[in-house]
């Protein structure tokens, strides 16, 4: 091809991959983060059976039409099935459980409860025999509830108040992935950015590469040679992935977190497009940054914001998570540095609304197409400015 | 002869400070043009004015009648410049064919083996450039500078730092660019290069030209003295 921001795009990807450094970087760094992640995971499935919680104001309701639980058993109910769940959806009834007619022959109980929170995993029989124990102790023995002693199986049912099944954690995981790949990229590849962006001032090289092809050219270049890089790095992330899945896709966990994913294509599109422009976004103000010091060592003073930028609106996960979302949410969506991963993390708890995420996305793209304008005039206006070069505001 | 460069009141102001005062000249096509001055006469400046690096307080500088614009321009450039380096961590070869991807060549990696083996580098194709003596990257550099065959080449001191030998091994090289019809824009300190070589010359002194013309004009106008005896004589002895 004789395009040349595809000669540089070769040029700066065939240099960053050839070194040991890049696949140290993609590979060992993920791998611990996901190693911590995994761990953390089965520690919390190991002690998700005191999950939901119960205290003196959970109202729970039984309705058990297979007469298995003692007759003056508290939380009985005679209400139907659809009555309980309505119940529930009401929020008359924090849970509520429907031991059908078949028991003996099923083992299987219907449990019923909101959540609109991240829960991973479904509830079983321990659980269940758990939180009933909990609620009638000391009145009630396991003796008392003898039927419900043997091992079963549980249809847990996450409602909305709305009474639709509510699946948040399942509709989360791509676009948490997405943000994932996202914020690895920034990480991982900013300071490579700017090394290489420095790298022609540093090395003398501006004046000789700048008689060979344009700054827009080179620059543009080197931002697609960087966006190709978080392709492998991305791929070094699904692969072993997938891997896992198909060997382990009969694990009990793996299946359950597997039925609970969400595969939606709007999302999946949107979030796509998010990271993309995204990525646009941050590798413009690195380069940029790139274009006004004059070392690496320099440069890697400045990258801070960048990061913090990216890194500033998970310190505010909870506030995110909220149905209902603050100033503050809405002043982190817009505002350039952190608007990335505070769209994402939006998008992956459910508040983004259409409108809004156009916005987001207008506001990406225009800030994308300015800073990267900027930079490309800064980069030949400072090419052989070999100090630094801050832009000065005001009178000249 | 068409003119290939052509400075028209050239000023360049860096603060309150003036480089250029009012400078005029042109380089016609095929020709060697010397750009001759002390350190810090505004010889670097001139050119990197003329190649966009720098935006002019005043006038104009053009390349083939235009503002240079690599972008949009018909005509091969050829620019090894003061300051200059390659990708220190890759090879040799991989510099030379990477440039010669962007210059259009055919098949760079051809051209640039067979240009080190002319400057007797053929070894170190597969080395990294660190690796390189000085002179050594200087050859590596000037083959990039040359490789496209360009129709206006412009050398930043290209021979500085060079043994005697390896001085001559470039001087042709830089020869035979010219036979293939390159104008040549030269900025050199050794005088002797620039009697052998150029066609033309100016002799800059604080953004201002001393003296302009054919060598031979030059001379003439300087009591028939030697190029460096006249470049002593504007300098009036002073230290460089």
């Amino acid at each position: 091809m004789n395009n040349p921001v595809w000669k540089v795009t070769k040029f700066e990807f065939i240099r960053q991959i050839k070194k040991p450094s890049f696949w140290a970087t993609i590979i060992l760094i993920p791998a611990m983060i996901v190693g911590m992640f995994i761990i953390s995971m089965l520690i919390s499935s190991n002690n998700h059976t005191t999950d939901p919680t119960i205290n003196e104001d959970t109202k729970i309701a039984i309705t058990d039409e297979a007469g298995v639980l003692p007759k003056d058993y508290p939380m009985l109910t005679n209400i139907t099935k659809d009555e309980g769940i309505k119940q529930v959806t009401d929020q008359k009834v924090d849970l509520y459980f429907y031991i059908p007619a078949d028991f003996e022959e099923t083992k299987k109980v219907d449990f019923y409860h909101i959540s609109e929170g991240l829960e991973l995993f479904n509830m079983d029989g321990e659980t269940i025999k758990a939180i009933l124990k909990q609620a009638t102790s000391p009145k009630f023995s396991d003796l008392d509830i003898v039927a419900l002693t043997g091992s079963f199986d549980v249809n847990d049912n996450k409602l909305t108040t709305t009474g639709e099944s509510s699946n948040a954690l399942g509709h989360a995981v791509i676009p948490f992935l997405i943000l994932v790949v996202y914020f690895f990229f920034v990480t991982l590849f900013g300071g490579r950015l700017l090394m290489t962006v420095v790298e022609e001032k540093e090395n003398r090289i501006s004046e000789m590469i700048l008689t060979s092809v344009s700054t827009k050219h080179l620059i543009v270049g080197k931002i697609f040679s960087m966006m190709l890089l978080g392709l492998i790095q991305m791929l070094t992330l699904i692969i072993p992935a997938v891997v896992a899945v198909i060997i382990y896709k009969d694990n009990p966990m793996v299946s359950t977190v597997l039925s609970q994913i969400v595969i939606d294509p709007v999302t999946i599109i949107t979030n796509l497009a998010l990271l993309v422009f995204s990525i646009f976004l941050a590798t413009g103000f690195l380069t940029y940054i790139g274009t006004i010091t004059p070392t690496a060592k320099d440069a890697s003073q400045f990258i801070g914001p960048v990061i913090i930028g990216v890194v500033f609106p998970l310190y505010f996960m909870s506030a995110f998570m909220a149905s209902e979302p603050s100033g503050f949410v809405y002043f982190l969506t817009y505002f350039p540095l952190s608007a990335p991963t505070a769209l994402m993390l939006r998008s992956a708890f459910g508040t983004l609304t259409t409108p809004e995420l156009i916005i987001g996305l207008a506001e990406i793209t225009v800030l994308s197409v300015i800073i990267i304008k900027v930079t490309v005039k800064s980069f030949q206006k400072n090419a052989i400015n070999f100090g630094l070069a801050l832009p000065k505001f005001g009178k000249k | 002869m068409k003119n290939i460069v052509e400075i028209k009141n050239f000023q360049m102001k860096f603060g309150n400070k003036t480089v250029i005062k009012d400078l005029s000249f042109d380089v016609k096509a095929g020709e060697i043009f010397g750009l001759l001055g002390s350190n810090g006469s505004g010889k670097t400046t001139t050119l990197r004015a003329l190649l966009g690096f720098y935006t002019p307080t005043g006038g104009e500088l053009l390349i083939d009648g235009k503002k240079y614009d690599p972008e949009d321009t018909n005509i091969t450039i050829g620019y090894l410049p003061e300051e200059r380096g390659l990708y220190k961590k890759e090879t040799v070869l991989d510099n030379m064919v990477y440039f010669g991807e962007l210059k259009g060549l055919k098949d760079p990696k051809e051209w640039s083996l067979k240009y080190l083996k002319r400057v007797k580098l053929e070894d170190k194709a597969d080395e990294k450039l660190e690796k390189l003596s000085g002179g050594q990257q200087q050859k590596v550099q000037l083959g990039v500078t040359i490789m496209n065959d360009p129709k206006l080449l412009i050398l930043d001191e290209p021979t500085k730092g060079f043994d005697p030998m390896n001085r001559r091994l470039l001087m042709e090289i830089i020869e035979e660019s010219h036979k293939k019809g390159a104008a040549i824009i030269m900025i050199t300190h050794y005088m002797d290069e620039v009697e052998k070589l150029c066609d033309r010359a100016i002799l800059l002194k604080d953004g201002v030209a001393h003296a302009y013309g054919t060598i031979a004009e030059i001379k003439k106008q300087h009591k028939n003295k030697s190029l460096e005896q006249i470049f002593i004589d504007v300098y009036g002895g002073e230290d460089e």
